[in-house]
């Protein structure tokens, strides 16, 4: 036996011990077991994340519903400061009456055009809402999928 | 050896471990497929979230100025969460005292609610400042028993936020308004004809309490905000006139309306009855009947002579005389059996078609109707909308009473009493609508109320509707004069210094049954417009039995020249000598 031979022998042997084809299969099931937890930990992180993001909003569904009932006293309440009954009143108060048709004075105004009615809101079409790019909502799966019917769609 | 029994060791615990984890799985497997799985899938549903009503936020309502005739306001409702009280006694006292509950009524309750209830509601609609009382005193007592460890006496009670219809300006045009009912239903008015478009649509929902399916909670959009076409300030003007009026001359009710001839726009709309809108549930002490609401729209009476502008706009149109027509009155007509005399009973002798409308004869007017013919005069009258609802925008409309020959109740006198009014009924905004032809060019125009809707941030402005042409713009001309000069010859108190009006009186008997016609109990009426050149107002005034006078001479019409005095101050119409002199520049 050469050397050579030998030396193959050993390095054979060396790889074929016992302990080293243990601590292969104990690497590979530490290697699968940290490929878990990293996906464990980043699905309950983005789980945490939108869990927290959704109790925000029905926090602020709860904050804009208060809001709305807030804004729809303020205006009731300005509505009855502002009442035809109170101005009357207030307008007394500071010696305000109404005038008689004797008492009025007709000017001619360049440009003056008589009021119209209340204008609450605008006639034409609202703005369509920001479009959010397919890149933030797409998975890769839909992607790909997207990617190959076009590509087959090419092709026909 | 020592490593054989190390092997069988490993062996025996992964497989004692493996064991376990199967029957972990198996257990689940079988829970999943059990009979009992739907019970605890129910179980697990109720917990996931809760069915909600959603209504959405009434719309508001508008005048055309802007300004809030109809808006909402929070109120709550008080409840309390059964398995967090502690001392129901301490609960009790303070429902009762807070919220004026009766005290053995709470406290049964709390003792022994209903067989499985877990939450009741103790009170509704609790007013804003009330509710704060309560929530004040609930932190105070929350503060005391904080550092006890002890929990608050109070604990349990809750608060639920939602809103209620308020109306700023309490009475002011009910009639034209409604109101909302507690359940959310509107009546009477707008808030009736349009609850649909205000209330929105109630939505069932499932709101889910998981935060991550936070996003499904559902938006259900709000109501339609309304814009009308009332003035709020000429509304307001128009009530104090008409209660003035039933001061002074001793009538039981009434209404007045002003109308744009032009578009239909209901200006201002005053009727009595009024109620404060905010305190509906006096509703059945205020109003004996649903047509008492609103009596401009639902209360068709026997107008009188404000009928016969129709009867000779309908004469002059279809050529059956002209305005220099002559006719003879010997103060008596016989038609269809029956006598007709004038109204003081005189014959007034020659007279053309003007001294017929200025005098008001019923006498000229019933030889008018029958000289058209019976089926001429009825197409007219039916052209005219007598009969038939206006189409208005207000709930509870009356389509008065117009019989025509075919009727089983027709006879050929009613050709000669329709013609002055009598024997006919209609409702003061159908008579208003009628006479619109002829403030605007032959052309009838659709009362309403609507001005405008607002919903999703656009407001869509709703344009006027025409009714028809009855008559041709020539003969709406000619008759415009002839109502002009009427007044002007009369010497009318309708009369407005500075402006030209066209109109015409009514003083309508009061059919009974049983008795005929009372003679002194009327309908005194007046309508009325101006200016005759390019008409801007039209006016209609309904005094119902004033006893200061039977004529609507002495009452409605100097009630119309004040409503016109406020009309044209508030619409900033100058007199016609300015207007002119601004044309002209």
């Amino acid at each position: 036996m050469t050397t050579i031979q030998n030396v193959a022998h050993f390095v054979h042997a060396y790889r074929q011990a016992p302990w080293r084809v243990q601590r292969q299969w104990t690497g590979a099931f530490l290697l699968a077991l940290l490929a878990v937890s990293m996906v464990s930990a980043l699905y309950l992180e983005i789980n945490a994340r939108a869990a927290l993001i959704g109790r925000e909003i029905q926090a602020l569904e709860f904050e804009i519903a208060s809001v709305q009932r807030a804004n729809a006293d303020l205006s009731t309440r300005l509505a009855i400061l502002q009442s035809k009954s109170n101005m009357e009143a207030r307008a007394g108060a500071l010696g305000f009456r109404l005038a008689e048709r004797g008492e009025i004075h007709y000017l001619v105004v360049p440009g003056y055009s008589a009021p119209q009615a209340v204008q609450l809101a605008e006639t034409q079409p609202p703005l369509s809402p920001p479009s959010i790019p397919p890149e933030y909502t797409q998975s890769l799966l839909e992607w790909l999928a997207e990617k190959m019917r076009a590509s087959s769609g090419a092709g026909q | 050896m020592m490593r054989h029994q190390y092997h069988w060791r490993s062996l025996t615990l992964a497989g004692f471990l493996a064991f376990f984890a199967l029957t972990i799985l198996v257990q689940i497997i079988r829970i999943q497929t059990s009979p009992d799985a739907a019970v605890f899938k129910a179980q697990a549903e109720n917990f996931s979230g809760t069915y909600r009503t959603i209504y959405p936020e009434r719309g508001e309502i508008y005048d055309r100025n802007g300004h809030l005739l109809a808006g909402n306001q929070t109120v709550y409702a008080v409840s309390v969460n059964l398995d967090e009280v502690t001392d129901p006694y301490a609960m009790a006292l303070t429902l009762s005292t807070y919220l004026a509950l009766d005290y053995n009524e709470t406290l049964g309750y709390l003792l022994d609610p209903p067989e499985g209830k877990h939450n009741l509601t103790f009170k509704d609609f609790v007013p804003a400042d009330q509710a704060a009382a309560l929530q004040e005193l609930q932190r105070q007592m929350a503060v005391q028993a904080a550092g006890t460890g002890v929990p608050s006496r109070l604990s349990g009670l809750e608060f639920q936020a939602h809103l209620q219809r308020s109306y700023p300006e309490n009475a002011l045009a009910s009639n034209v308004i409604g109101f909302v009912s507690r359940e959310g239903r509107g009546y009477f008015g707008v808030e009736e004809k349009y609850n649909d478009l205000l209330a929105g649509v109630p939505t069932q929902v499932w709101v889910p309490e998981d935060p991550n399916r936070a996003l499904e909670i559902p938006k259900v959009p709000d109501g339609t905000t309304l814009i009308l076409t009332i003035n709020r300030d000429l509304q307001a003007a128009t009530e104090q006139i008409l209660d003035d009026a039933l001061n002074q001359y001793g009538a039981q009710n009434g209404a007045i309306i002003v109308m744009d001839p032009k578009t239909g726009e209901i200006l201002a709309m005053a009727v009595t009855p009024r109620m404060d809108l905010n305190q509906f549930w006096n509703y059945d002490s205020i109003y004996n009947t649903a047509a008492d609401y609103n009596r401009a729209v639902s209360m068709p009476y026997e107008p009188g002579s404000v009928v016969k502008i129709l009867t000779m706009a309908a004469a002059l149109d279809s050529g059956t005389i002209q305005p220099n027509t002559s006719y003879f009155d010997t103060g008596v007509f016989e038609v269809g059996g029956i006598k007709i005399q004038n109204w003081d009973g005189r014959p007034w002798g020659t007279q053309d078609m003007l001294g017929c409308l200025q005098h008001s004869l019923n006498v000229c007017l019933a030889w008018i109707s029958t000289s058209m013919g019976r089926d001429n005069f009825y197409g007219y009258m039916e052209r005219f909308g007598l009969g038939r609802p206006t189409g208005v925008d207000l709930a509870g409309e009356a389509a008065g009473r117009l019989k025509v020959p075919g009727d089983s109740d027709w006879s050929e006198a009613d050709l000669g009493t329709n013609s002055f009014g009598q024997g006919l009924t209609a409702t003061p905004l159908q008579m208003i609508a009628a006479a619109s032809a002829i403030a605007n060019d032959g052309r009838m125009v659709v009362p309403h109320v609507l001005y405008a809707m607002v919903r999703n941030e656009q407001q869509v402005n709703i344009p006027p509707a025409l009714g028809g042409s009855p008559i041709t713009q020539q003969t709406a001309d000619t008759l415009n004069e002839m109502l002009a000069l009427s007044l002007e010859q009369e010497a009318s108190l309708a009369l407005l210094p500075g402006y030209r009006l066209a109109g015409k009186t009514g003083t309508g008997q009061i059919p009974t049954p049983g008795l005929g016609y009372i003679s002194d109990q009327t309908n005194a009426s007046f309508i009325g417009w101006g200016p005759v050149d390019d008409p801007q107002f039209m006016i209609y005034v309904w005094l119902e039995r004033p006893s200061a006078s039977i004529w609507g001479s002495d009452t409605a019409a100097p009630v119309f020249s004040q409503v016109a005095e406020r009309t044209v101050i508030l619409l900033d119409i100058p007199p016609d000598s300015v207007r002119q002199q601004l044309a002209n520049k």
